[in-house]
């Protein structure tokens, strides 16, 4: 009895611990803004630095356009977008821009979504949803443009490896499929949601490449530095590492400083961690290509802030506005450096 | 000894498979990684070991890496301390951790699942909130530092072995001999068995208990120090997602009981090294990666049941000889 | 009902059995014969194969040669479904109750009445009163078992095999957890089932039981027929010499004890009754029995002398200073030493070496910075289990695969290696057997002898009336009265047991 009455006692002291958490946490403007400004939220599809640079475009446009917008990053998957974004549903939002984290499996989600209000996609798009449009790169467009970068390193060619967090996001599936047909010279595709893949598991042989393993790692960073040191072990010949989320390439770098090969194992990265920037700069990495994750909150925003004012011209033709991508080399890193700071500065 | 005969025939057998089937398998780059992260993992599993010793169980390890190996270079790069407060500091979070949760346990009589689960949440929360959510990383900065989590140093036969290697070997020395030597150890297994016989016999069994949870938590601390300085970019939100389940399932796997009392800390290493190896063998025999947890589930199970068969053999034997052993 | 002749022709029997284990011979050629609406106790010493014999006839284990006869014909038992069948039930010695359920659903556990597929309730209860009539529980079959206590779940478990159509109930240890009156109602039950021509197989310790119960004794030894005793040889002495095999020698003395109180309790309260202060003292050399009946105060007494319960209030001296004890720790510390009640749970470890066990509470005395003296503890442990001669293949062997005398005597060698000045002693020989029990008190004897103080609980009168050099006696969180050797008689303790005369001092 007398512990439980204890346990009662500590449950409560916790609740009023939490609740006052909450409210010293809760200093947001919401609060004074709501008699003009339209509110906005931008979901991502998980936590990532990459988020941070495209929240940097958020808050910019924010100012810009004189709204406000929530960012919301679900730290587990799918299950926490929902909750969060039925959150959103529940408090009344004038626009929506998520980056959907299964596609063909939340589509209720975000028709219901944008039954209420304006919807786009962004980063990750559902196609076969009713958003109004979808900000965004063309991810095989960008696979190919890392494979290239791979042939440039690598002109006698050689054996290449995939690492990616997980192969399951249609965003690293067809990334992985530009790098493979990009080095195996296959004529380019035209990208869909019904894009053949190359089954994982064989090494697919060409005239110089040889792409062997896609390794996945669950987000979890020890196992990607495992899996390049395992694929180093096991494939003494490896040539090259191909890292598809911003993480992997770093995991590759510490991987190669430490097993002596830095600089003779040719590294390609996507997106901009300052790790694979320095690399590049001292060109222990080819290079890298980003998807300016910048532009994907600014232009979010900048077409959520029309559909909310009632101004349907926002909205690009196709229901497509492609965010270009960004080959960054030892040639362009500086100056790509600089406009990253400025950005970010200016998001602040 | 011989209760670590089923772990250990596991992973030779494992050992052996892969070497036969992967020359590269025993290139001394691979072993090199193989027993670094060993180390590794090895360290918060004895953490997880000694609390499970006491019949508890901590589901707090991987957020207490995750905050450990956050804070540490948070302080290090955005706040500026030099090395050593800043290590003093991140031991002194952990070992606060590791007290709560042992008063908590043994004062307010509250469960270890229920105090470590909100541990897990906590400190997962407090991690992301310090940070910003921000992943951190030491660049190319405290290169000295990071040297004892990366570093290797050179041994007879060219072969080098990872400084972290040194660091596990010393956790498990010294832990061995406290829980083998020393009249706490005895006290912690005696207590795991039976508390309340315990008691009677004259053990502070709340002090102790409160001592493996602070065991626990250091070891969990030291463990984030570490990998946060192996890996380099930390996130906060992902850094020792499911260690606790990798901590504990290595320490059953080792021999340790879930219902308390039993354990040894070179079943623990064991217990560890073949989960490190199984993993390591997925990616060096190409095995698809989405069939990996398949796999070491698979093979946890096959040790588990292994090594209750090895023990109900020990344990109809040691029947026998006590009835023989009456008149 | 035609009530059939006692002994007419043999109900059951049983020729020739044995049951060997790997290492050991636990029956050779045990031999019984039990007649309709007889009561045979089945009696020996722990390990003389009572339980063995019990479980080849309730079909639990099989036998490796000899016969059973039901109806004089030649039955097997492979299995409890098998006896069942033949009509024998075993009601165990732990409840085997769910206790989740209510009374009418263990009853009918796994054979419900059934109509249409579903468990027909309406029957299932009525069938149920009259089973429970037939062992005069007068409880409603809706109660929940867990709400019973342990004496009426064993009535339960009575209808139960009664619920099968069993001629012949096997009971092990029946009233080992039973208070005064669920034991006589027991008995009533017994008798009852008797002169319904039930046959009853009762196998206990308590030899006050036997002569109350029994038609006729079986006595086993060493896993062999030790003798019977027909009604009119039953005797406590009897049973006794054929069980031990020898005759006790009857102990009678004068009083022990003298010089200065070495532990004092002054106005000691307990948290179970925080309004009756504790006075009393024990001398060095003195061997002090606490009497009374269950739930009387004893054991809560033991355990705040002891730091386990913190004190309501009240001193605790030795050696005439006062001392104060907020653990266990604190109580080795000031020189005593407890072997608990209940010993599975407080006395021993079970799963741990009989060395290690030996040697816990000495640890920290012998210990080098906290490091353990192995050499020492070695010493220790053999010097002890030698001492106290217990039966062990080596030291590292569980305790648990110990018998119950044995393993009792590892939770004394614990402190015994402590020297402490005041032992407390709490049940010393609950459910061990008599061989063990002589040792027991021999060595209490030895002990007082060296000057020790020893204060014990106890349940069993002749246990007090043999040991104690004085004795208390408790009724109600109180101490009633204290008696002189020569004052002490069953009829005095039963009186201030009970309060029936104004309370002492």
């Amino acid at each position: 009895m007398k512990s439980k009455i204890s346990a009662r006692t500590f449950l409560l002291t916790l609740s009023i611990a939490v609740a006052a958490l909450f409210t010293a946490c809760d200093k947001k403007p919401e609060g004074g803004a709501s008699g003009g400004k339209k509110k906005l939220a931008y979901v991502t599809n998980g936590v990532d630095p990459f988020w941070n640079t495209a929240a940097a475009g958020v808050r910019a446009a924010e100012k810009k356009f004189g709204v406000e917008c929530e960012v919301l990053m679900p730290p587990k998957g799918v299950v926490d977008q929902k909750r969060m974004v039925e959150g959103l549903l529940a408090r009344g939002v004038d626009g929506i821009a998520i980056s959907s984290i299964d596609p063909k499996n939340q589509i209720d989600l975000i028709n219901e979504a944008a039954s209420r209000c304006p919807l786009i996609t962004h980063d990750s798009d559902a196609p076969e949803s009713k958003r109004l449009c979808f900000v965004g790169m063309d991810n095989y467009k960008a696979g190919r443009a890392a494979g290239k970068l791979v042939k440039s390193a690598l002109p006698q060619g050689g054996k290449v490896m995939i690492f990616v967090g997980r192969l399951e996001q249609l965003n690293s599936q067809q990334r992985r499929q530009g790098v493979i047909d990009e080095l195996l010279d296959r004529p380019a595709l035209t990208t869909g949601v019904t894009m053949k893949t190359d089954p994982n598991g064989f090494p697919l042989i060409g005239e110089k490449f040889t792409v062997l393993d896609t390794r996945t790692d669950n987000f979890d960073y020890a196992r990607a530095k495992a899996n390049a040191q395992d694929a180093m072990a096991s494939v003494p010949d490896l040539a090259c590492m191909v890292g598809l989320y911003a993480y992997n390439a770093p995991q590759c770098m510490e991987a190669a400083k430490e097993a002596g090969k830095i600089g003779t194992m040719k590294i390609v990265s996507f997106d901009e961690q300052e790790a694979v920037l320095q690399g590049i700069a001292d060109g222990t990495v080819v290079g890298t290509i980003s998807q300016q994750p910048y532009y994907y909150g600014f232009e979010s925003v900048r077409i959520l802030a029309g559909l909310a004012n009632g101004d349907k011209s926002v909205l690009p033709k196709d229901g497509f506005l492609e965010v270009p991508i960004v080959e960054v080399t030892k040639a362009n890193v500086e100056k790509f450096r600089v406009d990253l700071k400025k950005m970010q500065e200016a998001g602040k | 000894m011989k209760k670590l005969l089923g772990i250990f025939g596991l992973f030779v057998f494992i050992f052996v498979f892969t070497a036969l089937r992967s020359p590269n398998f025993l290139s001394a780059y691979n072993l090199q990684n193989l027993v670094g992260w060993t180390s590794l993992f090895g360290i918060i599993s004895i953490g997880a070991a000694f609390v499970i010793i006491t019949g508890g169980i901590d589901l707090s390890i991987g957020s207490t890496v995750g905050l450990v190996g956050s804070l540490l270079s948070w302080l290090l790069m955005h706040k500026g301390w030099s090395e050593p407060a800043a290590l003093l500091a991140v031991l002194a979070v952990s070992l606060l951790i590791g007290l709560s949760h042992g008063l908590l346990i043994t004062k307010m009589r509250l469960q270890p699942f229920v105090v470590t689960l909100c541990g897990l949440l906590l400190y997962r929360g407090l991690a992301r909130f310090v940070t910003d959510d921000e992943s951190q990383g030491f660049g190319s900065a405290h290169d000295g530092l990071r040297r004892i989590a990366i570093g290797k140093l050179d041994v007879v036969g060219g072969f080098a072995v990872p400084v972290s290697v040194f660091i596990m070997v010393g956790i498990a020395v010294a832990a061995a001999i406290f829980l083998n030597r020393t009249i706490w150890g005895r006290y912690l297994l005696a207590l795991g068995r039976n508390e309340t016989a315990a008691r009677y016999s004259g053990i502070n069994t709340d002090r102790m208990k409160i001592t493996a949870y602070v065991i626990c938590s250091l070891l969990g601390g030291v463990g984030g120090i570490l990998f946060s300085l192996n890996l380099n970019s930390i996130q906060p939100s992902g850094l020792g997602e499911f260690y606790e389940l990798y901590a504990i399932a290595a320490a059953v796997l080792g021999g340790c009981s879930l219902r308390g009392g039993e354990g040894t800390i070179l079943g623990v290493i064991i217990g560890t090294a073949v989960m490190r190896v199984l993993y390591n063998a997925i990616n060096i025999l190409g095995i698809p990666t989405h069939l990996e947890f398949a796999i070491i589930g698979t093979v946890i199970l096959a040790g588990v049941i292994a090594d209750e068969l090895v023990k109900r053999i020990a344990t109809k034997r040691r029947a026998v000889r006590a009835l023989s052993g009456e008149p | 009902m035609n009530l059939p002749e006692p002994n007419a022709r043999p109900l059951l029997e049983v020729r020739g059995l044995c049951k060997s284990f790997p290492g050991v011979r636990a029956l050779r050629d045990v031999g019984l014969t039990l007649g309709c609406g007889e009561v045979l106790a089945v009696i020996g010493e722990n390990g003389a194969g009572k339980s063995t014999l019990m479980k080849i006839l309730a079909g639990v284990q099989e036998q490796d040669s000899g016969e059973i006869l039901v109806n004089g014909e030649t039955v097997r038992f492979p299995n409890v479904r098998a006896a069942e069948h033949a009509g024998i039930a075993l009601i165990h010695q732990e409840l085997n109750l769910a206790d989740n359920l209510d009374i009418a659903s263990n009853l009918f556990l796994g054979r419900e009445p059934q109509r249409f597929g579903f468990v027909d309730r309406r029957r299932l209860y009525s069938d149920s009163l009259g089973l429970l009539a037939q062992v005069g529980l007068d409880c409603a079959p809706r109660t929940l078992v867990s709400a019973l206590s342990p004496g009426r779940q064993q009535l339960v478990e009575i209808a139960k095999a009664l619920g099968t159509n069993a001629r012949v109930l096997i009971m092990d240890e029946p009233t080992s957890s039973l208070s005064r009156h669920e034991t006589e109602q027991l008995y009533r039950v017994v008798k009852d089932l008797r002169s319904r021509g039930v046959s009853v197989v009762y196998i206990s310790h308590r030899l006050g039981e036997v002569k109350e119960l029994a038609d006729r004794v079986l006595v086993l030894r060493d896993g062999a027929n030790a003798g019977e005793l027909q009604r009119g040889e039953i005797t406590h002495d009897a049973m006794v010499r054929l069980m031990v095999g020898r005759d006790l020698g009857r102990h009678d003395r004068t009083a022990r004890g003298h010089g200065t109180p070495v532990l004092e309790a002054r106005g000691l309260r307990t948290a179970a009754h925080p309004r009756k202060p504790l006075d009393f003292s024990v001398c060095p050399g003195e061997i002090v029995g606490v009497a009374g009946l269950v739930g009387s105060g004893r054991t809560e007494m033991l355990q705040v002398l002891f730091g386990i319960d913190p004190t309501a209030g009240g001193e605790i001296r030795m050696n005439g200073r006062p001392v104060r004890i907020a653990s266990p720790l604190d109580a080795i510390r000031a020189g005593m030493a407890l072997v608990p009640e209940d010993r599975k749970q407080q006395g021993v470890i079970l799963e741990m070496a009989v060395g290690q066990n030996t040697t816990l509470a000495s640890l920290r005395r012998d210990a080098r910075a906290g490091f353990l003296n192995r050499k020492r503890e070695g010493e220790i442990a053999v010097q002890m289990t030698t001492q106290l001669r217990v039966k062990t293949p080596d030291l590292s062997q569980f305790v648990q695969f110990l018998s119950g005398g044995n393993q009792q005597k590892v939770a004394l060698a614990k402190w015994l290696a402590l020297e402490p000045r005041v032992l407390l002693l709490d049940e010393p020989t609950r459910g061990i057997d008599i061989g063990a029990k002589q040792e027991i008190y021999r060595l209490m004897e030895e002990l007082a002898g060296r000057g020790v103080a020893i204060l014990f609980v106890s349940s069993e009168m002749e246990e007090v009336l043999r040991m104690s050099d004085r004795t208390l006696v408790m009724h109600e969180g109180r101490i009633t009265g204290e008696l002189r050797r020569d004052e002490l008689s069953e009829e005095a303790i039963m009186r201030l047991a009970t309060a029936h005369t104004a309370s002492a001092s």
